[in-house]
């Protein structure tokens, strides 16, 4: 059963279109994560199902009733924000009790709401402070609180975690997993941090000015990217994504990158002299010789070591490079790198032009 | 400690020169008060001969017993009470929600009406059309006419908009999600965080209608419907023309000038006291915590 839908959504600010139709479906108790870079919409499609933006063409659906012209008090979602939109002169028990109170609920079921919320957030000894006297995390919790409390259908994210430092954060990421796991509600989550994507989320939802590039699940846009934006996104450091152009031969498909040649995947869609980015992650990257493959000759400015791994920025031919090596306690023998070996069967193959993967599997999701 | 070793020579002028001035300030700002006060308590002789200059000459406090006494100063005390409290409860009964409707984006004709209500402050009708306007509604000689005519000030209304305005939006927005409508959304999440406007315009109204004195003067013609202001212009005034109080005034305790500063010592002691009160809510910083910019 589904718990949100869009249907052909837009949203005009004047003349300038901000989001351009967007169709999807979000499923009941879905944990369901809007990612991409500043300016992409994805706020203002939360804001459009939160009701706080008015929705210029197409229909949002909450549990099969069309939204569009609902006051965001009657559509039962809660929003947490950015910025914790905590009342500041209101103690945390009034603050999490605020919208009970204002739906005029009975004083004792109030009360018991609010310390059950706060129990399971542990804010049970924070309840006579103000928000001021609270860290970024209870701070954080608190906004949750004041989510949970009214048992809305739908829980929306607004980049709720932006304002904690990183520790936090990985912390903060962690509880909210559980509780969406505790309380298995649908949830609209909505960030730029690909790292929260991908830990969060049941499906991601990527866009990019105002459109939708890609929807599935963490490791299906890992995997098969739809296209250059997406592989560019997704993952930590992103895909790399050399330009080349297709050369056939005896021994198969490359791509020649420069005076470098590169082993592809067997493609039936592209020709010779044909212009394509040749997209390979970091992490796929390997050292040491493999069976069949020419090493490509890499150009090492820098390695940055990060413990366990280290990355290596490097040039092919002069376009950017960076190779995530274990490091096994060691980086020295890093500094003497001079060529890879990229695996084809890992390598996406996208279209110059249209940005679009080339690859059979990629097509198909 | 301040460690002047750290500061140039231009900081140290800068910094001698501004505590010059601001002292200077402060003497002029406290002076008239102190003078005033000296004056009430001085003898009529020596404030009409122009000694008192800092401290009360002769003291004495025949000024007070004489002002005191007199039911009329007690009648346009409890009046000017009226007048404040009434007039000061009125003015933001209209000014807050009006100030809120006024910051909202969604307002229709917004820019109109904001335009509307500022151009009062430098455009107004006029003594005579505001005098006939008050007399057509039966409001002359009228205590209520006196409390709703002066309720909507636009500095006012705009000084509590633009704070309104400054308040993020996440919190109106959270209110909503919440249930609440705009009524819930003034009353229990802008005006909570909006104390220290509220109190400076609440303080701004209050001292301009203690102080009220032309249009009450005006207005009304009752002698039993007179605030402090104008009971003080009548007793200078009675005082004055009054002969036999002038003849005797050389070996008099007190004089028009003593009664004159003992009533202004009185009038001022309320506001004075008042002051203190709204000032704690003067404090700075009541967003703090509430969001993280």
């Amino acid at each position: 059963m589904s718990s949100v839908t869009l249907s052909g959504v837009e949203k005009y600010y004047g003349e300038l279109r901000v989001v351009h139709g967007i169709n999807l479906i979000i499923e009941l108790q879905e944990f369901v994560v809007l990612v991409g870079p500043s300016g992409c919409g994805k706020s203002t499609t939360l804001r459009m199902i939160a009701g706080l933006e008015e929705i210029s063409e197409g229909t949002i659906n909450i549990e099969n009733r069309v939204v569009n012209r609902v006051a965001p008090k009657d559509r039962d979602v809660a929003m947490v924000f950015q910025n914790y939109a905590l009342y500041p002169h209101l103690k945390v028990f009034e603050n999490i009790a605020f919208g009970l109170r204002i739906r005029k609920e009975p004083k004792e079921h109030i009360e018991k709401t609010v310390r059950e919320v706060s129990e399971i957030l542990g804010l049970t000894p924070y309840l006579d402070r103000r928000p001021a006297e609270l860290s970024g995390g209870q701070r954080q919790r608190v906004a949750m609180g004041r989510a949970i409390v009214r048992h809305p259908k739908v829980f929306l994210f607004d980049e709720p975690l932006s304002n904690l430092d990183a520790k936090l954060r990985t912390q903060m990421r962690a509880e909210i997993k559980r509780l969406h796991n505790r309380l298995g509600v649908t949830s609209v989550y909505v960030t730029h941090d690909q790292v929260e994507a991908m830990t969060l989320a049941d499906r991601i939802v990527v866009m990019n000015d105002g459109i939708i590039e890609q929807v599935g699940t963490p490791m299906e846009l890992f995997n098969n990217p739809a296209n250059m934006f997406v592989a560019g996104f997704i993952g930590s450091p992103p895909m790399n994504q050399l330009d080349g152009v297709i050369t056939t031969s005896a021994t198969g498909l490359h791509a020649t990158v420069g005076d470098t040649s590169i082993a592809l995947p067997a493609l039936d869609n592209v020709k010779a002299g044909q212009a394509v980015v040749v997209g390979i992650r970091p992490e796929h990257i390997s050292m040491s010789s493999v069976d069949g493959l020419s090493p490509v000759p890499i150009s090492l400015d820098l390695v940055e070591p990060l413990g366990s791994e280290a990355l290596l920025h490097a040039t092919v031919n002069g376009q950017a490079l960076i190779i995530k090596a274990e490091t096994h306690g060691e980086i020295s023998h890093l500094h003497q790198v001079a060529e890879i070996y990229a695996p084809v069967d890992l390598i996406k193959v996208f279209d110059a032009e249209t940005g679009k993967v080339l690859n059979s599997a990629a097509r198909q999701s | 400690m301040l460690n002047w070793n750290l500061y140039s020579r231009g900081d140290k002028v800068f910094a001698i020169v501004v505590s010059i001035l601001i002292g200077m300030f402060t003497i002029a700002t406290l002076y008239p008060f102190i003078y005033i006060a000296a004056v009430s308590f001085s003898s009529g002789f020596a404030a009409q001969a122009g000694k008192v200059v800092l401290t009360p000459i002769e003291l004495t406090t025949e000024a007070y017993k004489y002002i005191l006494v007199q039911p009329e100063f007690w009648i346009s005390y409890r009046n000017t009470f009226i007048y404040t409290i009434g007039g000061t409860i009125m003015s933001l009964l209209f000014i807050v929600p009006a100030a809120y409707a006024l910051s909202r984006p969604q307002l229709m004709g917004r820019r109109f009406f904001n335009l509307f209500i500022a151009f009062t402050m430098w455009f107004n009708a006029g003594l005579i059309p505001f005098y006939l306007n008050m007399r057509d509604l039966n409001l002359l000689d009228s205590m209520f006419g006196i409390i709703l005519a002066f309720a909507v000030n636009a500095f006012n209304i705009i000084l509590l908009r633009n704070f309104f305005e400054s308040i993020p939006q996440s919190f109106e927005e959270a209110a909503r999600m919440d249930g609440a409508n705009d009524f819930q959304v003034l009353w229990k999440v802008f005006v909570p965080l909006s104390k220290p406007a509220i109190a400076t315009i609440t303080l701004f109204c209050i001292v301009a209608r203690w102080n009220g004195f032309f249009w009450a003067m005006v207005l009304l013609q009752s002698e039993e419907k007179i605030p402090l202001q104008v009971f003080l212009r009548h007793t200078l005034a009675t005082l004055s023309d009054d002969d036999e109080f002038a003849i005797t005034q050389l070996e008099a305790a007190y004089s028009a000038e003593t009664v004159t500063a003992a009533i202004i010592v009185c009038s001022i002691i309320p506001v004075l006291l008042v002051y203190p009160w709204i000032q704690k809510y003067f404090e700075k910083g009541i967003l703090l915590g509430g969001v993280k910019e």
